[in-house]
Order: structure tokens, then C-alpha cells, then sequence
């Protein structure tokens, strides 16, 4: 990641390898901890090239719109995620994008492979590009805005109940 | 394709009773899993009925076009120079070539085979093509494929591909009309504007789980309890949620496969649909006032929009549209956009598309419970005729039904709606061609 000290290169990765962790676990406290209030959690239909909102999105959480998801998901009675989907995603090709003072814009592709077992038992490939805009915040890095451009995004999806 | 999943081969058209597997209020499990069921369904549902396609506002202009599916058949919707919306198949006359192969677009006054170049008008007339000396006799028979019969109502466009399925009116009968008139009178200039974009999900599921499950309120406290704990006080909470006997509202069979949860009747405040009060949409119940009046403004702001099913691949799920669409035996697409109006403020319609991404969609509040429920029967029948015990049970409420001037109807959690829709499945699977 050029521009970036190695510190700062350190604790971006780890962020993200964090985040990846913490969602492909499904440990969904210790994942919702890593956002901000005005956190957007944002998965369009296509790229992400119009105003959320405007269309149809796949998932376009605001920060009371993602509690409730994870609410959702912590009921115990998510069916679409009972029991949770095993998975495991990679992350790859990890740039900086822009940074201001106290913000971040990073961007990575990933593969994420899930196991649907909930009812059919097959192995899903998830893939595409996700931008994170992660801010420095006291308590250390916290990302308000997550954007994942699945490259199949046009096409009908299977369930995706899980965090992407 | 599911690896676990074992299909039963087909036969032949002909060799399934339906008179048999489908009885007044219980079905048999192998109408999920037989390739013979679904081929005799995709003809004599699909291709010989009336079928939704789309709605005529997703094509605005001259030269909009949508591409859809009629059952296996890739056609696409186009308005025209002149205003008129065409159905055509989207299939070259020459070699097959599929001739639009993205979703939507605009702006076209032709369609160009990407093969040798013929030119189609968007009403599916051959143009022109290259090499034209090499032809002999007429052209005529080499215009795109059409069906046989292409209606409209309130916008809504219908097609049946083989023509001779009778008038649309018949088959919307009063029942169907009435519930699309419900959604269209929402607007206060009694138009809709569908052009928040369709999102698909796909189910490894036959497709009847689906004209069921939106039309099934027996299900909601158990099937989607995670969201009812999740988010508390949402407008299903009296008219779905609560208790059977505190519910007032009704499950509905209008008739010809058209059946309908009626959450009016349940509802305990008006607005309830849209999740808001009268003073936060002031502008809206004014404008509605102006259109209609008084006494008709306030039935609207209670009752709110339709929950649906048009037979056989039309939901009114309130303020979405969805289509059903067959792909295989054990494998559906369940698109859906929201019922935006004309007529009303960019804030209402925001928050019409802000409900519809939260309750429909493979990553919603709602339909993910019900993709993962639909996909565990399709695993579950998949012995198919030999099934132990193969009967989906229909019963709920069939000794409580009443009739009255509109159809049967039932409490909102008996199984009216489901048993409607079999019934007049029976019918046209049974009827003499």
C-alpha cells in the first residue's frame, strides 16, 4: 500500500484480516464493535456507481438498519443462518485509494467460500471487491463504510444471510 | 444443480393424474419433484396461459425494453415509436441468436442480430438484412416470434404464448382485477412508476413454494420469529403476528388461482403498511383526498396495497411486485422491485424502495427464512412418488371456510389461500386442451 508508513500499512491489515475473521466466525458483537455510528454497509446491484437508495440494493444498512441485522442474526432463530454457514474468505490486492487526516479508503479483492448448510449443503463462491473506509478513532482503527461489489452482482443471488 | 438431489426422469405429457395427486385439501409431495409435472406445467401454465411479464411504466419511452422469461421462452417487453408495448421472443428468426442478452436498456429503434445482421423494428417486423439477393419469395414468415395473445390491465402486462387462452379479463376475473386496482390506487394519479430495478433470488426449490409461501400466514410467528424478536412493532405485528385469536385478519381465495392474505381486516391503525402515520405523509393523504375524496382516502391510507398472488407468477406483496419464475424442477428465481407510485414526493417512494430492500431479496429481513424453509421441503421430498406417506397436508381451516360474494374466505392463518391456488391448478392441469 503505497503512501502509507509501515505502521500505519501494519494496522490496516490487521483490521481487515480482523474483520474477515471476526465475520467468517460469525462472532457478530465483537464485529459490530469494529464500526462507527454512521457506519453504511452498503452491497449494490451492479457497481457501486449511483446513490444508495435510489435503486434496488442487495443490502444498504445504515448504522440502525446493520443493528437489526445482527439482532436478527443473534436471535437464534435466523433460519437462513441455523445453523451458521461455515466459511472462510481470502483477501487480496489490498491498495490505498485516497487517505485524508483521520480517514483511510482501502480496497482489496476477496474470495469467500460458504457453506450453505442450512438446507442444500453446497459449497458457495462468493467473490468481488470490497472498499472499506476506515476511520482513526481513540479506542484505534473503526470502519464507517463498507462497499462489496460482488462480480455477479447482476445476477439473481442465493441466500445471503450472513455478513459479507 | 443440487448433487443430492434425485429428479425423477420424465415420462410422457399425459401420464400424470392430477385429477389424483392434487386433492381438495391435501396435494402429493411429487408435484415438487417430477420433470414430467414441470414440463407439463411450464405448458399448459406457462406457455397455453396468461402469465405476467412486466409492468408498462419499466418502459417508459420509445425504445425502453426489459428482457423476461415466459416460462422457458426469453422474450422482451419494448415500447415502440408509436407508443404501443410489444412482446417479443428474444430469439433471432434466422438462426436463434438471442438478440438482447442484458437485462434492460434504452434508447433503440431496432434490435441487430449480433450474427448476420438482421435488423428487427421494436414491433418485431425483419427490416433489413445483409445479402438480400440470396432469398427467394417473401419475408414475412421471418418477423420475431410473438405470442399468441399479449393484454394489458392497469399497466400490468400479460402474455400467452400459445393464444388461444381466452380473454385476459377471464383471466383476471373480478377477484384479480380488484386486487391490482388496490395497488394502483395508491397513487393519487392511479399510476405506478416500477423503476427501483429487480433483484432475484434464487432457490433451490420447485416454484409452487413460492405462490404458497407468500400467500401462507401460518408461518410468520415460527418461520420469521428472528425478525418479529429482532424488530418489534413492525405493521405485521396484529395483522400476522399476533395470536389466532386476537388476529382479525383473513386468508382469501378470489378464485381462478388468485388468492390473498387480506392484512386489511388485521391492521390496527391506518398506515400501518408503510410503517408511518397520516402526519408524516401529509402531502400524500392530500393528495389522494384531491383525487378521490374523503371517504375514499381514508380506506386507502387503512387497507394499503394488496398481499397477492395473480396466477400464476405475480405477487402483490404490498408495496413490492415479485415474479416467480420456474427454472427447473427444484430450481426458482423470485425477483422483486418495489411499487413505487406516480404522483407522490421522492421521500415516499424512498421509503417504499428503503421497506422493499429490507423485506424481499436474498439478503432481506424476510425471504432468506423462507428460501432456506422452501429448500429443506425440496430435500425433504425429494423420493418423489415413492415418498412414504407422500401427502402435503392442506387441511387448516377447510371446516371454517365461508363463502361470500368474493370467493372463500377463511382466517388469515388457515390454509384458504394455499388450498385456492391447488384448486386451480387441478383445473388447468386437468383441462381438456
Amino acid at each position: 500500500m503505497i503512501g502509507l508508513s509501515a505502521e500505519e500499512r501494519a494496522e490496516i491489515e490487521a483490521f481487515i484480516f480482523r474483520e474477515a475473521r471476526l465475520a467468517d466466525e460469525g462472532d457478530y458483537e465483537s464485529w459490530e464493535a469494529l464500526v462507527t455510528d454512521d457506519m453504511h454497509y452498503w452491497v449494490p446491484f451492479g457497481r457501486a456507481d449511483y446513490e444508495p437508495g435510489t435503486r434496488m440494493s442487495y443490502i444498504n444498512d445504515n448504522r440502525a438498519r446493520l443493528a437489526t441485522r445482527i439482532r436478527q442474526l443473534m436471535t437464534g432463530h435466523r433460519h437462513a443462518q441455523t445453523p451458521p454457514s461455515p466459511m472462510r474468505r481470502l483477501i487480496s490486492n489490498v491498495e490505498l485509494l485516497e487517505r485524508a487526516e483521520s480517514e483511510y479508503l482501502v480496497a482489496g479483492n476477496f474470495a469467500l467460500y460458504e457453506l450453505s448448510a442450512q438446507a442444500t449443503r453446497e459449497v458457495r463462491l462468493w467473490a468481488g471487491r470490497t472498499t472499506w473506509r476506515l476511520r482513526r478513532t481513540p479506542q484505534g482503527l473503526r470502519m464507517c463504510r463498507k462497499v462489496v461489489e460482488l462480480v455477479n452482482s447482476t445476477e439473481p443471488q442465493p441466500t445471503l444471510a450472513i455478513i459479507i | 444443480m443440487l448433487a443430492e438431489t434425485a429428479n425423477e426422469t420424465a415420462r410422457e405429457p399425459g401420464s400424470v393424474d392430477y385429477r389424483r395427486l392434487v386433492e381438495d385439501q391435501r396435494v402429493h409431495g411429487s408435484l415438487y419433484t417430477d420433470a414430467q409435472v414441470f414440463d407439463d406445467e411450464i405448458e399448459r401454465i406457462f406457455r397455453c396461459g396468461w402469465v405476467f411479464v412486466g409492468h408498462e411504466s419499466e418502459i417508459p419511452k420509445p425504445g425502453d425494453w426489459v428482457r423476461r422469461t415466459l416460462g422457458r421462452e426469453p422474450v422482451i417487453m419494448v415500447r415502440a415509436g408509436d407508443g404501443c408495448v410489444h412482446v417479443l421472443a428474444n430469439r433471432c428468426s434466422h438462426r436463434g441468436t438471442m438478440l438482447c442478452w442484458q437485462d434492460r436498456g434504452g434508447g433503440r429503434r431496432s434490435f441487430q442480430c449480433s450474427y448476420h445482421g438482421w435488423v428487427f423494428s421494436l414491433d418485431g417486423k425483419l427490416r433489413s438484412l445483409p445479402g438480400k439477393s440470396g432469398f427467394e419469395g417473401a419475408m414475412d414468415a421471418l418477423d420475431l416470434a410473438r405470442p399468441g395473445q399479449v393484454a394489458s390491465y392497469q399497466g400490468f402486462v400479460f402474455a400467452n404464448q400459445s393464444g388461444d387462452a381466452g380473454p385476459l379479463d377471464d383471466h383476471l376475473g373480478p377477484g384479480g382485477k380488484a386486487l391490482i386496482d388496490r395497488a394502483v390506487e395508491l397513487s393519487p394519479v392511479g399510476r405506478l412508476a416500477i423503476g427501483g430495478g429487480w433483484i432475484g433470488q434464487r432457490v433451490a426449490s420447485n416454484w409452487k413454494m413460492w405462490p404458497e409461501s407468500d400467500n401462507d400466514g401460518y408461518h410468520l410467528a415460527i418461520a420469521h420469529a428472528s425478525l418479529q424478536k429482532a424488530v418489534p412493532g413492525t405493521q405485521y405485528e396484529a395483522a400476522l403476528f399476533s395470536s389466532e385469536l386476537d388476529n382479525t385478519s383473513q386468508a382469501r381465495d378470489h378464485g381462478l388461482g388468485h388468492v390473498e392474505l387480506e392484512l386489511r381486516r388485521g391492521y390496527d391503525r391506518e398506515l400501518a403498511w408503510l410503517g408511518t402515520t397520516r402526519d408524516k405523509v401529509q402531502g400524500y393523504a392530500a393528495a389522494l383526498e384531491q383525487a378521490y375524496g374523503k371517504v375514499a382516502t381514508d380506506r386507502i391510507l387503512w387497507d394499503g396495497p394488496p398481499h397477492a398472488l395473480i396466477f400464476p407468477n405475480l405477487f402483490i406483496g404490498e408495496m413490492n411486485l415479485a415474479i416467480v419464475q420456474p427454472l427447473s424442477v427444484d430450481e426458482t428465481i423470485h425477483y422483486h422491485t418495489p411499487l413505487l407510485l406516480e404522483g407522490v414526493d421522492a421521500a415516499f417512494n424512498n421509503r417504499v424502495l428503503r421497506q422493499s430492500e429490507a423485506a424481499m431479496g436474498p439478503a432481506s429481513f424476510f425471504l432468506p427464512d423462507d428460501a432456506v424453509i422452501a429448500e429443506r421441503m425440496q430435500q425433504a421430498w425429494r423420493a418423489g412418488r415413492t415418498t412414504a406417506h407422500g401427502w402435503v397436508d392442506l387441511s387448516r381451516g377447510a371446516g371454517r371456510e365461508q363463502c361470500d360474494a368474493a370467493g372463500r374466505v377463511g382466517h388469515v392463518s388457515d390454509e384458504t389461500t394455499n388450498r385456492g391456488f391447488w384448486r386451480h391448478y387441478r383445473a388447468v392441469m386437468t383441462a381438456k386442451a
